[in-house]
């Protein structure tokens, strides 16, 4: 019974804890600028995170090695150190947008303006850091983000045509005055914020904060592939409900305000505060994951010591890399940079840092000295490769398109 | 390359891996370089670097995924210590569980 409680808890957490800033904003701009047109990105990205989420979680509860000491194991020091300041300057600017998010959310309730808000963001998330057990904080934002669920209930409740949802959903490619060009960069951005490299960086730091052994590896394994596609439908919903919205209007989306006005239309008062307690979870537990991974990718490194399992003074580098961190956050943000602005940047840029960071986790995810005879079998490697192939593309294409299409103007 | 009768790839066994303290499982910094006596007959190693700090192979007590040495008369957590000391142990609750 504890053990079917754990599996559930383990289900929810991942399904609450899949959506952050990236995904909420991306999935509102595409759906209200192409409808469903894209949602075939979602369910690739969504496969692709789980393939190699479920990697790194054998990979770390059978050998106890997470993904960055892989990433310098594997690649060495120096393609390893390329690898380390592109993923850390995406994790850390992800980081950003999220604590913006989350101040977002706060001006939406409260009318203060979000610069007020956004120190004490970063502040409260250093205590969080500094005091709370990881489980706990990983359910507590996890459960709480499942309010966002409201999305999916609003999409019901707006009461869409749904053949049309489905018509853009088997015709993807641009309509109207979009080309392919602006279709492909969003394509691409969307991809980013479903396989944003942080998240493999705390799944597989989380397996070693909790103790995973052999015995877990059907717990990881049930979170990534029952949560992590939850988690995507919620994406769906969040990209639905614009299409709903905003497509027909023609309308852009550009604010948080916005991604969360189609369930303040569908329930009112009452919806807009649920979302916005949702919108607050998703970004506050996405700011804890990302802060984490700028010092879980630093540290791991460079094999300092690291993780919440040990006292702070015990792991004092890796704790001051996350206060420097949460100052250069504070900082950036109180250049009036728009939050959501970084955020699209921040999924691009993490398109641009995948290949690097999924390489090395293929490779040891068939090294028998690191998963024994868990190695990965035909099938998965097929789809590995696949998919390290469309991580390639993405990456490189990025920046070209971001240039051609203006970031997608 | 041998080491106590064991086969081992530098390359791929060794260097870039993770060193731990095999007494109390703190992690202690990566293998920079390996030195390798090339007098004896095949090579052998003879030490291990990280950073400025040389572990001697006596020391190496496990090689598997990371590599588990025993930290005695070494000074691999200088950096660690000076941050504790000057930074973080000024913090309250440093010293602290997480609940």
């Amino acid at each position: 019974m504890k053990k079917v409680l754990g599996v559930a808890l383990g289900i929810l957490t991942a399904i609450g804890g899949f959506v952050d800033i990236g995904d909420l904003v991306t999935n509102a701009l595409v759906g209200a600028r192409f409808g469903m047109r894209m949602a075939w990105v979602v369910v690739v990205g969504v496969i692709g995170i789980c393939l190699y989420a479920e990697m790194s979680g054998r990979v770390v509860a059978l050998s106890g090695r997470p993904v960055f000491d892989l990433i310098r194991e594997r690649l060495g020091r120096r393609t390893g150190l390329v690898t380390l300041v592109a993923s850390f300057l995406v994790t850390l600017l992800t980081l950003i947008a999220e604590i913006g998010g989350v101040a977002l959310a706060f001006e939406l309730a409260s009318g203060v303006n979000y610069l007020l808000w956004m120190p004490l963001v970063a502040l409260a998330v250093w205590l969080v850091i500094w005091r709370v057990k990881f489980s706990r904080l990983e359910q507590v934002f996890g459960l709480l983000g499942l309010l966002l669920i409201v999305f999916a209930v609003a999409l019901f409740k707006l009461g869409p045509d749904w053949g049309q949802l489905v018509h853009q959903a088997t015709n993807p490619h641009p309509v109207g005055h979009e080309s392919w060009a602006t279709y492909t960069y969003y394509a691409i951005a969307l991809f980013g914020a479903a396989m944003t490299p942080y998240e493999v960086f705390f799944f597989s730091s989380g397996g070693v904060e909790e103790k995973w052994s052999r015995d877990d590896l059907v717990t990881a394994r049930t979170n990534v592939f029952v949560g992590f596609p939850l988690g995507g439908l919620l994406s769906l919903a969040i990209a639905g409900c614009a299409a709903v919205l905003f497509l027909p209007a023609g309308i852009q989306v550009g604010t948080l305000g916005q991604v969360t006005l189609p369930v303040a239309v569908a329930f009112g008062k009452i919806g807009l505060a649920i979302v916005l307690i949702g919108v607050f979870a998703a970004t506050f537990g996405a700011a804890l994951e990302t802060v984490l991974s700028c010092g879980y990718t630093i540290a791991q490194y460079r094999g300092w010591q690291w993780g919440k399992f040990v006292r702070p003074r015990e792991a004092s580098r890796f704790h001051v890399i996350m206060i420097v961190c949460l100052a250069i956050a504070v900082l950036t943000l109180l250049t009036a940079v728009d939050p959501v602005k970084v955020t699209e940047y921040s999924v691009v840029f993490a398109a641009m840092a995948l290949p690097l960071t999924y390489l090395p986790i293929l490779i040891v995810a068939n090294d028998p000295d690191y998963v024994g005879r868990h190695t990965n079998g035909r099938v998965l490697n097929f789809f590995g490769l696949i998919y390290l192939g469309l991580l390639v593309v993405a990456s490189v294409a990025a920046i070209p398109l971001m240039i051609l299409t203006r970031a997608g103007q | 390359m041998t080491m106590a009768g064991r086969v081992l790839h530098a390359q791929l066994h060794l260097l870039d891996r993770q060193l731990i303290d095999q007494a109390d499982g703190h992690l202690l910094g990566k293998v920079d370089d390996v030195e390798l006596d090339l007098d004896s007959d095949p090579p052998v190693v003879s030490a291990l670097f990280s950073g400025r700090e040389r572990i001697p192979a006596q020391q190496i007590a496990e090689i598997d995924t990371a590599v588990k040495v025993v930290n005695q008369g070494l000074d691999l957590e200088h950096h660690d210590d000076w941050t504790e000391r000057h930074i973080i142990d000024k913090i309250p609750g440093a010293g602290d569980a997480t609940e």
